[in-house]
Order: structure tokens, then C-alpha cells, then sequence
């Protein structure tokens, strides 16, 4: 989450939220969430779990 | 129920006491949605206000203001970080219980930040960015 949080910091362009799923159940389900972290990129579900920072950047810009 | 245990309490105040901005966390509160049924009965809202107050309360540079139905929300309760009391893009949507208390925290240790803590070719992949990118990341608290 924290990468998330530093990016939207960094860059202008950026905005991050953490949701918490429990309590926004519907967004949840329309998202797929089984698993978290879930990270959604510009509304599209991409990928579970935690990843260094490098990967994270890759996988975010790609 | 306090906030933190007094160990991590003291860590979040030293950590508070070196940033070099300050940081407003705004506390947008608005309509909420229908909990499931059988969920826990907790005023979300007043809950996400308390949790911020006192976390604002661990540093003179962290401040926290509360409105209802700010604009830019999509979501209710949400707590922004904002540096220097600009709005970044920072959300915490829904109460950061347990070990999600410590992604707030780090929200804010990094906006009290001069410099990104993120490494040099993160933030040219970041420069380097011709769109708008949105980042919502699902969590719970464990």
C-alpha cells in the first residue's frame, strides 16, 4: 500500500486509495477481491499481492 | 480502545516529530455503504474521525479538519494525506483497523517528507509518465 501512497506523493499524475474491502463490499465484489492487496490500475483488477518496487513501477507504467 | 499500543505510540511520535512539512489529514464524511448483513455495528464515520484526531494528536506538523461531502470523494468515510494541506491523491477509504493503521502512518511520514522516499529510477518511470494514473489497492485489517 505504501508504494501506492509514495507514488501518488511523488507524481502529480498519481492518485492512490486504500480501500477497505470489508466495508465497501460491493465495490469489492465488482473488483474480484478474494485475495488482498488487490491493486485495480485505472478501474481494471491487475494483480494480488505485494511486490518490490521495481516490479510494482514496471507493472504500474507498463 | 487506544489507537496504538504505548511502544508503537512513541515510535510514531519520533517519527512524526522529524517531518520537515506539515501534513492535514482531512476526514470526508458523507453517506456510506449498506453494510452486509450481520456486519459489525460501527458508526464508520465517527469511528474514522476519532482514529484521526488522535493520530494527529502524535505531532505538532499533522493536523486534522473534518467535512462533510467534500468534493473528490468517492467513497465515505476517507481520511486524505495532504501535504502541506495540498490536496496530493491520497485516500484512506474506510477505518484503517490494525495493521492498515501503519499504511496511514507511512502515508503520512511520507508526505511530511522533503524528498520521495522512492529510488531514483522509480521516479523517472514516474517523470516519465504521459497519462493520469489511478492506483486503488483493496485491503482489510488483519
Amino acid at each position: 500500500m505504501l508504494l501506492a501512497f509514495r507514488c501518488a506523493l511523488a507524481s502529480e499524475r498519481v492518485t492512490a486509495a486504500a480501500i477497505e474491502a470489508n466495508e465497501f463490499p460491493q465495490l469489492s465484489q465488482e473488483m474480484g477481491v478474494y485475495a488482498v492487496p488487490r491493486i485495480v490500475v485505472d478501474g481494471e483488477p491487475r494483480w494480488d499481492g505485494s511486490v518490490p518496487e521495481a516490479e510494482f513501477l514496471r507493472r504500474i507504467t507498463a | 480502545m487506544a489507537l496504538l499500543r504505548a511502544e508503537e505510540e512513541a515510535k510514531v511520535r519520533g517519527w512524526f516529530a522529524e517531518l520537515e512539512r506539515p501534513v492535514e489529514l482531512l476526514v470526508a464524511l458523507g453517506p456510506e455503504e449498506t453494510p452486509l448483513p450481520g456486519a459489525v455495528d460501527v458508526d464508520f464515520g465517527a469511528e474514522a474521525q476519532r482514529l484521526t484526531e488522535e493520530l494527529a494528536s502524535l505531532g505538532e506538523r499533522v493536523t486534522c479538519r473534518v467535512e462533510e461531502e467534500p468534493e473528490g470523494f468517492p467513497r465515505f468515510p476517507s481520511i486524505a494525506v495532504r501535504p502541506d494541506g495540498r490536496d496530493a491523491g491520497v485516500r484512506y477509504d474506510g477505518l484503517p483497523w490494525g495493521y492498515e493503521m501503519g499504511s496511514l502512518v507511512g502515508a503520512v511520514v511520507e508526505a511530511g517528507r522533503s524528498e520521495s522516499s522512492l529510488r531514483p529510477e522509480s521516479l523517472a518511470a514516474l517523470e516519465a509518465l504521459d497519462r493520469d494514473l489511478s492506483l486503488d489497492v483493496f485491503v482489510t485489517p488483519t
